[in-house]
């Protein structure tokens, strides 16, 4: 049976540490957007909810205790169970894709998919470092940060500052156009902030409404991104500007079958065509969606010209540059809102938050096909492709 | 009794904001205020943060300027600014107000009618200016205000220039100005210095006396400048920069201010014809060659280097005042004082050359000896307060009075006289009398001459200070070639260190194990272990692990490395208490055997770390033991032990230094509940003596350990993913990566399956494994080879 995609929402992305979300936990987060999905689809109950699939990167801390049971618990009740699925970077574009493989095999009709993370509170590598030893004493470039690949990635395929510079400009000057013209209002769920703290040895308290991404520099040009020093690597050229911001944020979509989209009386937005993951090098991590995308375009039985529209991570621009250059994508048509290096990357919640901008765009468009791409830390890229409905 | 808790300083220029800093360094609440921000816009004029800007940028740069004003970062959180129409009022709660705004009498004495306004009686308040008359600036002021008010003249920078001179009014109450002689030493580390109202008060107007002559006899003798600051530097126990580069850094317009300064106000200074610019100098400042902030001076950097990748300058040929490059000029007592270490005898030396040096060198000191002479009692009323200036204002290693006492008095005063200098009454009446040094020491004391009474006073301060030098007369407990061992009184022995730039080789080891064996085996209370000379120790002499590394002598290596790892660790493992009092480079195997010690006193100007990894090996003196001991110390139980380890690892991987005492805590190489600073580098001995005293009290032996968690393949994992990290972007070379796993192997006890408890000798016995398997690798030698002949460190 074919399953659909009912509803995309996403909460605004914050800039971690020093964002509206900080203090914001970022199961909190998921049960807005989640309760945001329940008052939008009449008729929709929590006992329909098969599942709740929670995509998350670092779950740990905060984001521990199986995060994807205590989403379920916050934003719906004891009855809907809930889980945790990790595949990094790509962990909410692969809920989405679990949820769609298993109404399509009949396990199940209604399933709420997405991600959320707080890099706020979880630091990059968890809370331990703990790699396995044989890897660490004969390869431990499988274990390199995701700064050293985003340099392996430029030194390989030849990416320069310039373009580098250039392209998180231009990341950011279509960020700051698609706010403007409110594009990005649709899909946000506001979100109520309380914030208690002590100024000049006062309790204070007050409750903020956040309804913008954080992230997005409209002020900044050319010459001050030139002018940042490389951020992890001696002569490197990934800089603090030319690479994605670290977030806090969390998006949902809801997956239901044809029979329950119609029982229900809802109108789908887009159909989930393929979904591919994909290895490569981890030293190389930043290149994985040129292995993913042909798969992807396999399974679907279509060809790179099909596509309209590309949302593809901008983990670094080094290895968004690489990915556009190798597989050959009309840039033209990829982050054409703006991308992670403007609006941020919250890990876990990256590949759905991608997917809700995507539908909403094909439909402003008019468009049919687009892609969700990204790459994915330990050396993995993901491909998926949407089909727009409605 | 007075106590200081809160400080106000006013202005917040170059001096205002490195006061500020080093008050904050000496644990002060500081109120820095300066002026409202000027030419602020109309939507601007009630905004506190936009009135502020301008004293808050003035301490970032300050904050940011090399070498660092604060000891750490944090202390910054110690100083709260303002502005001084807004703020002025908060004067009230400060118990010493310090002025250092503009050099101008008006404006300071408008501020002080102000600042009277506001302040509590009683409160101190002082100006730090270098050029006004101090009792001109409380004119007007009520009674308290005077009585209460004095000079207190820091050095730029003020951490670093150890010199205050406080100068008091006839106003100034006597306590107040004993308070500040006190206050300046105990807590905020300064050599203080009594000085009298006159201009530029002691060391600026003989300092400067000394430049001006050196500028005078420069062009006399017709010597490239260069050469002159060969001489006048490190050959005269001076600064690295002589006379000429030392113009540069300080900038020809505020020297030739201060020259100016004293040839206007001093008409009588029988001097005075040596307080002239000369036309070469003229022509600096009228070009605006201020020096090194403005690029060029009597030196300017060219765009090149030289074949040793050096930087090149041209130097100002002083006739032609064309920049050309230098060339290479000698003279053979130049030559010959390279070869004399002790001061004394260099300085005699240059006396018994003719060559045009010598001749510089002689004039300049002859000069130096009559114009001191003749300022007592004019500018102070002992020898010993413009030694004391001249050394910790200009870091001489000797004044005027110490190096005449190295020539001696009666040899002085003929030269001096044969070169047409006129000596005073007083000098020839010590002679008269008997008398043959401005010096005596007696029972560990030092007296100084004192002209108004013909006899020798002790000079104050010296009841919590021990000076090793004024020991010498007594004999040694222990001795050899490269350590003394002292008897510092009430049953404290002092080892100290002799060699080479105190770098530990057998002699130090030898000497170590032999004091504390003497310590235990006699009616000794305990060990301190400290010296004065510049640096605390540079660590293991190289040479001698290199020779054997060549030679591959692995046994006797072995034996060596051996030794070295069960003299630190005597340091701990002994009946007796044993304090480190360090200051300076407290390198390597130094700070492998502090870390060994029941205590450090640290001077605050200490700057320790386990440098090892910047010639190719380790910590092997059992400083990479140490770090495992310490790491297991700080576990806790459920932590993830992971994030210890990294860190300690960084710390040992990227060889860091502190550049303080202070930063030390928290790189690990001091630990809070038994390591402790003092601000005054002169009373680290004396503190070290007062902890050994008070650890014998109730002193038991402590037992080795066999405790020691290790995290094997577990902590190896990570740390060799981090080191790799550090290949990736290119901070460290594969030679370093080499070395880096060899530092995570010692700290992890090795490839152990699981984590588990060691004892010490395992991890020693693993760290001089590591150690020696360092020492056969080619690349290894290169970095030893390469530290010994250029003394810096080689990435290879």
């Amino acid at each position: 049976m074919e399953a659909y995609i009912v509803k995309a929402f996403r909460s605004p992305v914050g800039k971690a540490k020093k964002g509206s979300f900080q203090h914001f936990r970022s199961d909190d987060l998921a049960a807005v957007v989640i309760r945001h999905i329940m008052a939008n689809t009449p008729g929709l109950e929590p006992a329909h909810i098969d599942d709740v699939l929670v995509g998350c990167a670092n779950p740990e801390g905060e984001q521990g205790l199986q995060i994807g049971r205590q989403i379920a618990l916050l934003a719906l009740n004891k009855d809907v169970p809930g889980m945790t699925i990790n595949r990094y970077c790509a962990s909410g574009l692969e809920t989405i894709s679990i949820a769609v493989a298993k109404i399509r095999a009949g396990l199940g009709s209604c399933y709420i998919a997405g991600g959320t993370e707080s890099m706020s509170m979880i630091p990059m590598t968890g809370y331990k470092l703990a790699p396995n030893y044989q890897f660490a004493s004969k390869t431990p470039d499988y274990l390199a940060s995701m700064g050293m690949t985003a340099e392996a990635v430029a030194k390989k395929y030849e990416i320069n500052r310039e373009d580098c510079d250039a392209f998180a400009l231009r990341s950011h000057t279509l960020a700051a156009a698609a706010q403007d013209n409110g594009w990005f209002d649709d899909e946000i769920v506001p979100i109520e902030v309380p914030q208690v703290w002590v100024e000049n040895g006062k309790r204070k308290e007050q409750q903020i409404t956040v309804t913008a991404d954080e992230g997005v520099r409209r002020e900044t040009t050319l010459e001050a991104l030139a002018k940042l020093r490389p951020a992890f690597a001696q002569g490197g050229i990934a800089t603090a500007g030319n690479s994605s911001q670290t977030s806090d944020g969390a998006s949902f979509v809801l997956v239901m079958s044809e029979d329950l989209v119609k029982q229900l009386n809802l109108t789908p937005i887009a159909r989930l065509a393929a979904c591919a993951v994909a290895g490569v090098d981890p030293l190389y991590m930043g290149i994985g969606p040129c292995a993913a995308i042909p798969k992807a375009l396999q399974q679907a039985g279509l060809t790179l010209q099909d596509i309209d529209l590309t949302e593809l991570n901008e983990a670094f621009a080094t290895q968004a540059l690489a990915v556009i250059r190798q597989t050959g994508l009309d840039p033209d048509t990829v982050n054409v809102n703006g991308g992670a290096i403007a609006l941020g990357h919250p890990l876990g919640c990256t590949g759905a938050k991608l997917s809700t901008q995507i539908f909403n765009e094909l439909r402003r468009r008019g468009k049919k096909y687009g892609l969700v791409t990204a790459c994915v830390g330990g050396g993995q890229g993901i491909a998926g492709i949407y089909e727009r409905l409605s | 009794m007075r106590r200081i808790q809160h400080v106000a300083v006013l202005g917040a220029g170059v001096m205002g904001a490195g006061i500020a800093c080093h008050l904050a360094n000496a644990g002060f609440q500081v109120l820095l205020l300066d002026i409202v921000t000027p030419g602020l816009a109309e939507d601007k004029q009630s905004n506190p943060d936009a009135r502020n800007q301008l004293v808050n940028r003035a301490l970032a740069q300050s904050i940011k300027s090399k070498p660092a004003p604060l000891y750490q970062k944090e202390y910054a959180n110690r100083i709260q600014t303002g502005n001084l129409t807004d703020d002025l009022h908060r004067v009230k709660d400060c118990d010493w107000i310090v002025e250092v705004v503009v050099e101008r009498l008006d404006i300071k004495q408008q501020l002080f009618a102000q600042v009277e306004e506001h302040r509590r009686p009683g409160t101190l308040v002082t100006s730090n200016t270098s050029g006004i008359p101090i009792h001109l600036m409380t004119e007007g002021r009520s009674e308290d205000f005077k009585r209460h008010f004095c000079g207190t003249h820091f050095f730029n920078p003020p951490r670093y220039l150890r010199l205050l001179e406080i100068i008091p009014t006839p106003d100034t109450a006597p306590e107040v100005t004993q308070f500040f002689l006190d206050f300046g030493a105990n807590y905020l580390g300064k050599k203080t210095v009594l000085a009298k109202d006159t201009p530029a008060f002691i060391a600026n107007r003989i300092g400067v006396y000394a430049m001006a002559r050196i500028y005078q006899l420069t062009e006399e003798l017709g010597l490239p400048i260069d050469v002159v600051d060969k001489l006048t530097g490190p050959a005269l126990g001076r600064p690295k920069t002589g006379t000429f580069r030392l113009g540069d850094l300080v900038g020809h317009d505020t020297a030739a201010h201060v020259i100016e300064g004293i040839r206007q106000n001093c008409p009588t200074d029988e001097q005075a014809a040596t307080f002239q610019i000369p036309a070469y100098l003229k022509f600096l400042l009228d070009n605006k060659f201020l020096g090194n902030k403005t690029g060029q001076g009597f030196y300017k950097k060219v765009d090149e280097k030289d074949e040793k990748g050096r930087s090149v300058y041209h130097i100002l040929n002083l006739k032609t005042l064309a920049y050309q490059l230098p060339e290479k000029v000698t003279f053979p007592s130049l030559e010959a004082g390279k070869q004399i270490d002790d001061l004394g005898r260099r300085v005699n030396m240059f006396f018994e050359h003719s060559d045009d040096g010598a001749k510089l060198i002689q004039k300049s000191l002859l000069g130096l000896f009559a114009y001191a002479s003749n300022r007592i009692p004019e500018i102070a009323d002992e020898p010993y307060r413009i030694d004391d200036a001249l050394k910790a204002g200009f870091a001489w290693e000797a004044g005027p009075f110490e190096l005449w006492d190295m020539i001696g008095l009666e040899t002085g005063i003929k030269r001096a006289e044969a070169a047409g200098e006129t000596i005073p009454a007083w000098v020839q009446d010590m002679v008269q009398k008997g008398h043959s040094t401005f010096y005596t020491i007696q029972n560990g004391r030092r007296y100084s001459y004192q002209p108004s009474s013909g006899t020798y006073i002790e000079i104050p301060g010296q009841s919590s200070t021990i000076q090793l030098d004024y020991l010498r007369h007594q004999a040694p407990v222990y001795q050899n070639d490269e350590v003394v061992l002292h008897d510092i009184g009430e049953g404290v022995l002092c080892l100290e260190f002799r060699s080479k730039m105190n770098a530990i080789g057998e002699g130090i080891l030898r000497g170590l194990q032999e004091s504390i064996q003497i310590a235990e085996e006699g009616e000794w209370k305990g060990l301190v272990i400290g010296n004065h000379a510049q640096n605390f120790t540079v660590g293991a002499n190289l040479m001698m692990i290199a020779m054997m590394a060549y030679q591959q002598e692995w046994d006797e290596l072995n034996m060596a490395i051996n030794l070295f790892q069960q003299t630190t660790m005597r340091c701990r493992y002994s009946n007796i208490p044993v304090v480190a009092a360090t200051q300076g480079y407290v390198f390597g195997g130094g700070c492998e055997a502090i870390m060994h010690c029941d205590g450090v006193v640290a001077a605050a100007e200490s700057y320790i770390g386990l440098v090892e990894v910047g010639v190719g090996l380790i910590p092997g003196g059992g400083g990479t033991k140490e770090f495992a001991v310490r790491i297991s110390d700080s576990f806790r139980e459920g932590d993830v032990q992971v994030n210890t380890l990294i860190d300690h690892f960084k710390t040992i991987a990227t060889a860091a230094v502190s550049t303080s005492a202070y930063e030390a805590y928290g790189l690990g190489y001091l630990q809070p509940e038994k390591d402790q600073v003092v601000l005054n580098l002169e009373q680290h001995i004396f503190e070290a003596r007062a902890r050994v005293l008070a650890l014998a009290e109730h002193y038991v032996q402590p037992i080795q350990r066999d405790d020691v968690t290790v995290l094997g393949r577990g902590g190896l994992a990570a740390l060799y993913a981090a080191a790799n990290e550090l290949k990736l972007g290119k901070w460290a070379s594969e030679h370093d990566i080499k070395i880096a796993r060899k530092v995570a192997w010692v700290l992890c006890g090795g490839d152990l399956t699981g984590s588990q408890n060691v004892s010490e000798q395992y991890l020693l016995d693993v760290e001089r494994e590591a150690f020696m398997s360092l020492c056969g690798e080619q690349k290894t030698l290169e970095r030893v080879q390469h530290m010994l002949q250029t003394g810096k460190p080689l990435r290879n």
